[in-house]
């Protein structure tokens, strides 16, 4: 008669079942590491400044889709719209269970400091027909490539398995917002064919990355470096 | 950026031109009486003249007059109609400017009411994203029916009457009034694209129709939670609703009637949050505007005073 196998483990040292600690599925084997470079606090308050950039990047194209005359522009803008109230809606889910409290994602945004929220309202400043450039190299040259660094840099210091929903609503968000980039790219090459038109974007990519600098990126504690 | 822009701002490329507006908003004050519809178009002729002037209306003005959109749009779209594709393509380049006018008033609700609820904000997001998908859907659609934008005039009457600086009346004016109107429009072209054997027609209107049912239950939710707790704000967010539906029926173009150009779509409505007491009710304010009859005998009269004063300026011109 051979030995029963044990299916659950019992109190003594012989009485621990035969099973073997992987399998294929545990392959290759976890190399992440306990301890990240933010706790709990410091991951929510990021992610209420995050959500602050989103939030008021999305709504300042909303309001501009009316004032840029380029119709591939106003389309374009309306799937980046969207993909930023996901992205802020996504972190303010966070929030709760950050210990924000259960309705922290409804106004969950804060702003790095007082010099973020001033970059904000410049970025958001242009309204005239004639300055498309000036929009979108504030938002595609400047603040997306911003916090795609920022995002990255997090995503690369945050603790790898006790921060991962935080991980994963990040990537999500570089993923889109390279996209992003890239068509803004495109756009402001097509509407940057002169040296005026070049030096235009350039004066505005120099004048805000100046500006995002001097407060320390979204969160106030951010190293910026120019595109 | 300032809070809240008239519709002289709404940012166009050059290949589109402006129609003053005035005219269709007349239109939802006219009386059932031909003469008034006579005087009211007569007066409006230079503006009429002025914005068909290098479009693709050029032709139809030298046919009707000031009354050519009457004489196109006030007729239901058929598939043996010998003049179609001209309706066809005057009906989607309307459509297309209605779409870019409502993806502009859902993303403009965005940075005007920067304290509006989240979820607000997300409905609103989403609804940017959707109508500016029904801008590059219309764009396809025109070149399907061989038309290009900036073939006929643009007028941003429906930003104007549906963009109000009052949040609720703001949803009530576009999510309900605008896209209410969008419901009844796109079900005439399902019907169309049935009856043409047109699938390709039929299957994207299908599919942005479903878009406007959820716009407009984003509105019948907005307006109910905006005004909640206050009867008599939710008493003056309705009677702007009701002036832009009266204003959206187009002197009875879009109605209940058994003839209308564009029947209510009664259904869509409901399944978007409308009460059938309100569908009643665009019912009873779209049918007070000129019948059928009254407009085709007005179109008649200033297609003929139209070709009259043609025919007595090449006279004194040849004198």
């Amino acid at each position: 008669m051979t030995e029963e196998t044990r299916l659950y483990p019992g109190s003594g040292r012989d009485e621990r079942t035969s099973f073997a600690p992987y399998s294929a599925f545990d392959i290759p084997a976890d190399l992440r590491q306990l301890h990240g470079r933010f706790d709990v606090e410091s991951v929510a308050l990021r992610v209420r400044n995050w959500r602050y950039a989103e939030e008021w990047t999305m709504m300042t194209l909303g309001g501009w889709v009316a004032t840029v005359p380029e119709l591939p522009v106003k389309t374009g803008l309306g799937k980046i719209i969207w993909d930023g109230a996901v992205a802020a809606d996504d972190l303010g889910k966070r929030l709760p269970e950050l210990r924000c409290g259960t309705r922290a994602g409804q106004m969950g945004s804060q702003a790095g400091n007082q010099g973020f929220a001033s970059f904000i309202q410049e970025l958001a400043a242009p309204e005239r027909p004639d300055q498309t450039i000036e929009k979108l190299a504030g938002v595609f040259d400047v603040l997306k490539p911003h916090l795609v660094r920022v995002y990255e840099k997090f995503n690369a210091e945050t603790d790898q398995i006790c921060d991962a929903p935080t991980i994963e609503i990040l990537e999500d968000i570089v993923r889109k917002t390279k996209k992003h980039i890239a068509w803004g790219n495109t756009v402001l090459n097509e509407l940057c064919k002169t040296d005026a038109d070049k030096k235009r974007r350039a004066a505005r990519v120099a004048q805000l990355t100046a500006q995002l600098a001097a407060c320390g990126g979204v969160t106030g504690e951010e190293a910026v470096v120019s595109h | 950026m300032k809070r809240f822009i008239h519709y002289d701002e709404l940012a166009r490329d050059s290949r589109f031109i402006r129609q003053d507006s005035a005219a269709n908003n007349l239109m939802s004050m006219l009386p059932d009486d031909v003469d008034v519809v006579v005087d009211v178009f007569e007066k409006f002729d230079p503006l009429i003249e002025a914005a068909t002037r290098g479009t693709a209306a050029e032709p139809l003005y030298e046919e009707f007059g000031p009354a050519y959109q009457l004489a196109v749009l006030n007729e239901p779209i058929r598939a043996d109609d010998p003049k179609l594709m001209e309706r066809l393509r005057l009906r989607v380049h309307g459509i297309l400017v209605g779409e870019l006018q409502a993806l502009e008033g859902a993303a403009r609700s965005l940075w005007d009411f920067p304290e509006a609820p989240w979820d607000f904000k997300m409905n609103m997001a989403r609804q940017a994203w959707d109508e500016a998908r029904h801008v590059q859907i219309q764009e396809k659609i025109l070149a399907h029916v061989g038309g290009e934008i900036g073939q006929y005039p643009e007028s941003t009457f429906l930003f104007e009457a549906a963009c109000s600086e009052d949040p609720a009346m703001r949803v009530a004016g576009v999510n309900r009034g605008l896209e209410g109107l969008a419901c009844d429009v796109f079900r005439d072209m399902i019907r169309y694209g049935e009856a043409a054997g047109d699938d390709t027609m039929k299957q994207a209107m299908d599919f942005v129709l479903a878009d406007e049912i959820t716009h407009v239950r984003f509105g019948s939710e907005w307006v109910k939670e905006f005004t909640r707790g206050d009867p008599e704000y939710l008493k003056r967010t309705q009677d702007f609703r009701r002036e832009v539906d009266k204003r959206f029926s187009f002197g009875g173009a879009r109605s209940a009637r058994s003839d209308a150009a564009i029947r209510i779509a009664t259904q869509d409505r409901l399944d978007a949050g409308f009460t059938q007491e309100e569908i009643d009710e665009i019912a009873t304010l779209s049918a007070g505007g000129p019948s059928k009859d009254t407009l085709n005998k007005a179109v008649a009269i200033l297609k003929e005073r139209h070709k009259a004063r043609k025919a007595a300026a090449a006279q004194s011109a040849a004198e």
